[in-house]
């Protein structure tokens, strides 16, 4: 009996003592600081190293554009929201539609908060890569608000058929969209749907000899969210005058999350 | 093993669960409430983490959203004075009743987010591990019978004690008598 007890002992100390561990690590490898935000010298989601991806070597953008810039509000702001986010997720939907949002017409109008996306598609999502691809070519041309919302808005649509360009043409000009679909060349969209969906589910690890231009930008967003590490979506990292706080992840109803941010923007 | 060579024995573990189970509330306490990183120790930063919890509290998606901000202001500082109250010893069947309920609605909370797919963190000592089934072995199978034994020993303690003064006090009744 005593026995029993002595084991359950040790056990009790050592599940704790792991319990604080996992909490107690810093939420970045030691290659980063722990005082910086994720995006730091990259505050518009330049990709950071992409070589530092376990994936294969990734294909290098066909062309010299600018970094697709995922973000929305000024980057001087007090306050940075990172978000990893999967388009294909419904929890990520809830959390654009339900927090984002109104934090963007709000907090973000205001010079409050800076937000900045970050693409972490799952496997689990058999469109999940390829919507990452469309946006990343859009906002290379400067349409990621409007195709971020288009996405969502139109997520049970496109995550049911695949045809995410549709509603990513919708969300801007002809002219424009002819621009995202050059951005788009090489990422297999001539491909029969079930073709396409498994390169784009294994992404450039594909080896298929798939030279599609954001590929990289997706890959670094992702070794970004791996150092963290992201273990589901959608995960968030905020950082308040270059502190990083821990990560949080699922839904946060935005007045939660804006009681935070005031009391974080009166310290 | 005589009786009351078990008996010492029985007093000892009650002691330890006590001690180590006011360790875990005081640490989870401490965890939710320290400041974030890069803020000192005030009234302030402490709102801060707490607010904080509130977003983890949130996650779980459990609370209307008007109970969230107020359950976690409240939980950390009663985790406090839980920890508090069960190393001093007193009222131990109560400390431990408390202990043991509080633990059950954990695992019932995490268990409700783990079955719903939720990706969240636990929450337990500030943000950290995610819900799985580890967090809810631990809390099972490690806290709570931390608890029931506090909880036992409390009342047995109590038991033990009414006995020993029974006969005294019929005594001094029957003396008065």
């Amino acid at each position: 009996m005593y026995r029993f007890l002595l084991v359950w002992v040790f056990a009790l100390v050592a599940s704790f003592s792991a319990s604080m561990t996992a909490g107690a690590q810093p939420p970045t490898g030691p290659a980063q600081s722990s005082a910086a935000p994720l995006t730091s010298g990259a505050k518009s989601a330049t990709p950071v190293n992409p070589g530092t991806s376990t994936a294969k070597p990734i294909a290098r953008p066909a062309q010299v554009l600018g970094a697709p810039v995922k973000t929305y509000g000024s980057s001087s702001a007090p306050i940075t929201m990172e978000v990893f986010t999967d388009y294909e997720c419904p929890t990520c939907k809830r959390l654009f539609e339900e927090t984002l949002r109104p934090m963007i017409s709000d907090y973000v109008a205001a010079g409050k908060v800076y937000l900045v996306h970050h693409d972490f598609p799952l496997p689990m999502h058999k469109y999940g890569y390829e919507a990452a691809r469309w946006l990343n070519a859009s906002a290379r041309v400067g349409q990621f608000q409007n195709v971020e919302a288009a996405l969502y808005d139109h997520q049970e649509s496109w995550a049911a058929d695949g045809d995410i360009g549709k509603y990513v043409a919708g969300a801007m000009s002809p002219t424009e969209f002819k621009k995202v679909e050059t951005q788009m060349r090489g990422c297999g969209l001539g491909a029969p749907a079930a073709v396409k969906s498994a390169s784009f589910a294994l992404g450039s690890q594909s080896g298929s000899g798939d030279a599609c231009a954001v590929d990289s930008y997706i890959e670094a967003d992702r070794a970004l969210g791996n150092q963290i590490p992201v273990t589901g979506t959608p995960t968030y990292v905020i950082s308040y005058k270059g502190h990083r706080l821990p990560a949080g992840s699922g839904v946060v109803s935005w007045p939660i999350l804006k009681q935070f941010f005031d009391s974080l923007l009166s310290q | 093993m005589s009786n009351d060579t078990r008996r010492r024995l029985g007093r000892i573990v009650v002691i330890v669960a006590r001690v180590a189970l006011a360790a875990i509330f005081l640490f989870a306490a401490y965890a939710k409430m320290k400041p974030q990183p890069g803020m000192p120790w005030t009234p302030g930063s402490v709102r801060t983490s707490l607010s904080m919890f509130a977003i983890g509290v949130d996650s779980y998606e459990m609370l209307p959203p008007w109970a969230v901000s107020p359950f976690a202001h409240f939980l950390p500082p009663f985790e406090l004075f839980l920890g508090l109250w069960l190393l001093s010893g007193y009222g131990m069947r109560f400390s431990g009743l408390v202990s043991t309920a509080l633990i059950c609605a954990f695992i019932l909370a995490m268990y409700s987010a783990y079955r719903r797919g939720l990706t969240i963190s636990c929450g337990c000592f500030g943000q950290g591990a995610q819900i799985g089934i580890m967090e809810l072995i631990r809390d099972g199978l490690l806290f709570l019978p931390l608890a029931l034994i506090v909880t036992i020993g409390g009342f047995v303690t109590k038991r033990n004690r009414t006995g020993s003064t029974l006969p005294q006090s019929s005594a001094s009744v029957s003396h008065a008598d």
